[in-house]
């Protein structure tokens, strides 16, 4: 019954969506108001019927219906509660229909804030939406159904007699479901951990919240609306998006740190690559559409930047699903891949012949021109060439090299993390010592005087912190400029936020905290970006120290005895074989860390044993200082063998991503405009809905 | 509903000739150098990605940094703990095939598949590192015949692909 309920209520989705776009573009043609918001009813329907879709599949996840080829695929009884429910996006098709749902969950939110608003994007913009969402809700029926089911045919041939349909066919009986659940294959083991029970659900609501500006993009340029409506309607959309696909980028590097066991979290990976490419874009366009609202230049490179990031999203979502990309992330081969890279290419294609049309009219004539080398302008135009340059050398290395090659040559080419860093590490460099310049020069003009006293306090604390690193004895000279350059972002950022506060206190008397909350409730945008910048300064110092200074080492201990690397002390205390709750076997080795010969905490590297596959578990003690991270490579109770990490600052690289969730969730808040001056903005212009939210 | 509200900008500021040249030279520096840096970065960190045979058959791959990909024999693992060395052997992979798991099958069944010795030094041993896995290895070829890896890669497609269940007894009506 709940395969039948999913079903139904997928077809019903995909009706929906198809008849909202077709009567959308329809209701524009003819001018017909109805046929609109007939449209709009239809994709709002959309929601509730793949929520209702995604209902039937968890329940069916949750009470063990292994008839359902996708249950029996990724759970079995052993499988405790928290990963049924997350084995929705355990594997192909749970994610697509799971990609679906946050693709409604998001359309639903933007024509319920923006219809009134934005009216004349709207049809074009949920004409788009739609049409992305029929995509996927097709490929989830027709291609990667996850309503399938096993059936028995009696009347076939014994290797043809198990089949699996959505249908029921003809004369089909239902399998026993003991056999199946003593069949069922189960979770594969390295998703079963926290990072992975949040990891993809951000990722996609990242990728998922860029069809959103893309829509409102299109709109624009299929509407003729070239004003900044579009930006304005889809800048707190466009934050969400970046601020979970940050997210997601984070856990995924804290779950291969967690799981993978190499004592890393990011390895240059094609499919981790994948995921980087629509947020460097991303970045991009955050910061280049602010020229466009405040200088109204750079129309058309904002508007290929967000083609250019929902093209990102969609061939991050062929590279990683259709399974033609060699990685370990990488869902199994599919038939998904064609028709996504069809799709891919018939999207980007529409946009960007509808941008040239437009350019081409001279519509999206910038309003000024650059005028001045310093200018803050000119600045975030450098920090887009940075972007894109890491997007380039980025997409170079893990797709155009080895694709061009193929083709050319005949033997695919590729290049591995040492070559990544040679490329990205300048470029990184360049992205923060612009992070630390760009916010303190001026709109349209900057002197280099007058660049130069901005940059002086902060330029000095770096100078002063570099000299403190250097008598501290850190390491090569090279690491510490890279201390010194992201440290000069984060001194910026901070200088700017005690600049505007001091202005606030001396000028009004407010006193600092008082000063500091309003300087952040005035100008969220502006001053939860700095939060952002310091999220990133703290990431980059994390990534320098947990790179440049990891101490990384292999012994065998006989219990009892202590390994001293470098000031801490390892004791191998005991090893224990306990059986967990799910059935799996767990090899655990018990240790006491010791520092400078004091105990600091006990640790419990293991080994699980699962049916196919052993696992392993790192033991960690962890401190904003450093991890001291252990992996039992194996041994018995009296000699057994650890693979140890030291990782300075990696806790950083995690923090910092939380300061930088702070930062965004600030610039994006909603802010509730006063009914004092909501009614004065209603006396300026009529049209104005009572509340409005910024 | 579709009004067109957008009005052309009235008279844009236009940039002085000296400063246009500055930002034209400088757009030129900045694409220079990221050029150079992608062109001296491939140049020296290029690795071509060939089969076991091409690697066993073209004596120009000897010694030279390669990626290779093959099935793992499980039955050849061996792993060093003292010293973390790993030893183990790979067979070489048809080049065309529609599933990788049977592909993977069907080269450790073939008692003609070329054959090749790897070595890994200071490592962990991978969970993944099982028979049946597919290796993808970065290193070269050395005069003893040992490939020796500077990195390795796994997948083990046939613990993640989907397979029907067997063993089915039928239940006389529907669920």
């Amino acid at each position: 019954m709940l395969a039948e309920i999913g079903l139904a209520s997928l077809a019903l989705a995909l009706l929906l969506a198809l008849y909202a776009a077709a009567v959308c573009l329809l209701g524009i043609r003819a001018g017909d108001e109805t046929l609109l918001r007939s449209g709009r009813n239809a994709a709002l329907l959309t929601f509730p019927a793949i929520l209702l879709a995604t209902a039937a599949l968890v329940l069916a996840l949750m009470t063990e219906q292994y008839q359902m080829s996708y249950v029996w695929s990724v759970t079995d009884p052993q499988t405790p509660a928290i990963y049924r429910f997350t084995a929705l996006w355990g594997s192909q098709r749970g994610s697509l229909l799971f990609w679906s749902l946050l693709l409604s969950l998001f359309t639903f939110g933007a024509i319920a804030l923006n219809w009134r608003g934005e009216a004349r994007l709207m049809p074009y913009a949920i004409a788009a939406m739609m049409a992305t969402l029929a995509f996927f809700l097709g490929l989830s029926l027709l291609l990667e159904n996850p309503f399938e089911r096993w059936w028995i045919l009696p009347d076939m041939p014994e290797a043809r007699q198990v089949v699996e349909t959505a249908l029921i066919p003809p004369g089909a009986i239902a399998p026993a479901r003991e056999n199946l659940a003593a069949s069922a294959t189960g979770l594969n083991p390295l998703l079963r951990h926290f990072g992975m029970i949040i990891h993809p659900p951000m990722l996609y609501l990242g990728f998922v919240g860029f069809t959103i500006p893309f829509a409102f993009a299109l709109a624009a340029l299929a509407s003729g609306d070239l004003s900044t409506g579009w930006i304005k309607a889809t800048r707190r959309w466009t934050l969400i998006a970046w601020v979970f696909l940050s997210l997601g980028l984070i856990l995924g590097g804290r779950w291969a740190y967690d799981v993978l066991g190499w004592g890393g979290y990011w390895g240059w990976d094609p499919v981790e690559n994948a995921a980087f490419l629509p947020w460097l874009v991303g970045t991009a366009f955050i910061h280049s559409v602010m020229i466009q609202e405040k200088r109204g230049m750079l129309k058309t490179w904002n508007m290929a930047l967000v083609i250019a990031t929902f093209s990102a999203v969609m061939f991050g979502t062929f590279a990683t699903r259709s399974g033609v990309i060699e990685s370990v992330h990488s869902f199994a081969r599919s038939e998904v891949g064609f028709p996504m890279l069809a799709f891919w290419s018939l999207m980007t294609l529409i946009a960007l012949i509808l941008l040239l049309w437009r350019w081409q009219r001279g519509e999206l004539r910038g309003e000024r021109q650059f005028a001045n080398l310093l200018s803050r302008e000119t600045m975030f135009v450098l920090n887009n060439v940075i972007f894109m340059a890491l997007f380039a050398a980025i997409f170079w290395g893990s797709f155009g090299l080895p694709i061009i090659s193929e083709l050319f040559i005949g033997v695919e080419v590729t290049i591995g993390p040492a070559t990544f860093e040679f490329f990205v590490v300048p470029l990184f460099v360049a992205m923060y010592i612009l992070m630390g310049i760009a916010p303190l020069s001026a709109w349209g003009s900057t002197s280099a005087r007058r660049l130069g006293k901005a940059i002086a306090m902060p330029f000095s604390l770096t100078i002063l912190s570099v000299l403190l690193l250097m008598m501290a004895g850190t390491g090569a000279a090279v690491s510490i400029f890279g201390y010194g350059v992201a440290l000069f972002a984060g001194y910026v950022a901070l200088f700017e936020i005690y600049r505007g506060a001091r202005a606030r206190h001396r000028g009004l008397n407010e006193n600092w905290m008082r000063a500091v909350t309003a300087l952040f409730r005035r100008n969220q945008r502006r001053y939860g970006g700095y939060i952002v910048h310091l999220g990133v300064t703290v990431i980059g110092i994390g990534v320098i120290g947990s790179t440049v200074f990891q101490t990384e080492a292999q012994h065998t201990l006989a219990r009892g005895e202590t390994l001293a690397i470098k000031d801490y002390g390892l004791r191998y205390d005991d090893f224990i074989r306990a059986q967990a709750v799910d059935g799996r076997m767990m090899n655990i080795a018990e240790l006491t860390v010791l520092r400078n010969g004091a105990h600091v905490a006990r640790i419990r590297p293991r080994v699980d044993d699962y049916p196919d596959m052993p696992m392993t578990i790192a033991g960690a003690h962890s401190t904003l200082e450093n991890d001291f991270y252990v992996l039992l490579i194996g041994g018995n109770r009296e000699r057994a063998t650890f693979r140890i990490y030291i990782n300075p600052l990696v806790n950083l690289v995690w923090w910092g991503g939380i300061v930088l969730i702070i930062g965004t969730v600030i610039a994006a808040y909603p802010k509730v405009v006063p009914a004092r001056r909501v009614r004065k903005r209603e006396a300026e212009s009529p049209k104005q809905p009572g509340g409005v939210l910024l | 509903m579709t009004e067109i509200t957008w009005a052309k900008p009235k008279y844009p500021r236009k940039a002085k000739g000296s400063e246009r040249l500055k930002f034209l030279a400088g757009g030129g520096l900045i694409l220079a150098s990221v050029i150079y840096l992608l062109v001296s970065g491939t140049l020296q960190g290029a690795r071509y990605f060939i089969t076991v045979d091409d690697l066993l058959q073209d004596g120009a791959y000897r010694g030279k940094t390669v990626r290779i990909s093959g099935a793992v024999d499980g039955e050849s693992i061996e792993y060093d703990s003292e010293n973390a060395i790993i030893r183990f052997e790979i067979v070489n992979i048809a080049s065309e095939f529609d599933d990788l798991a049977s592909a993977l099958q069907a080269a450790l069944a073939d008692p003609a598949a070329s054959r090749l010795s790897i070595l890994v030094e200071d490592e962990a041993i991978p969970d993944l590192l099982q028979h049946e896995a597919q290796a993808i290895l970065t290193g070269a070829l050395e005069a003893d015949g040992i490939f020796r890896a500077s990195e390795l890669l796994l997948k083990c497609p046939s613990r993640f692909e989907e397979t029907s269940p067997e063993g089915l007894s039928a239940i006389p009506e529907h669920n």
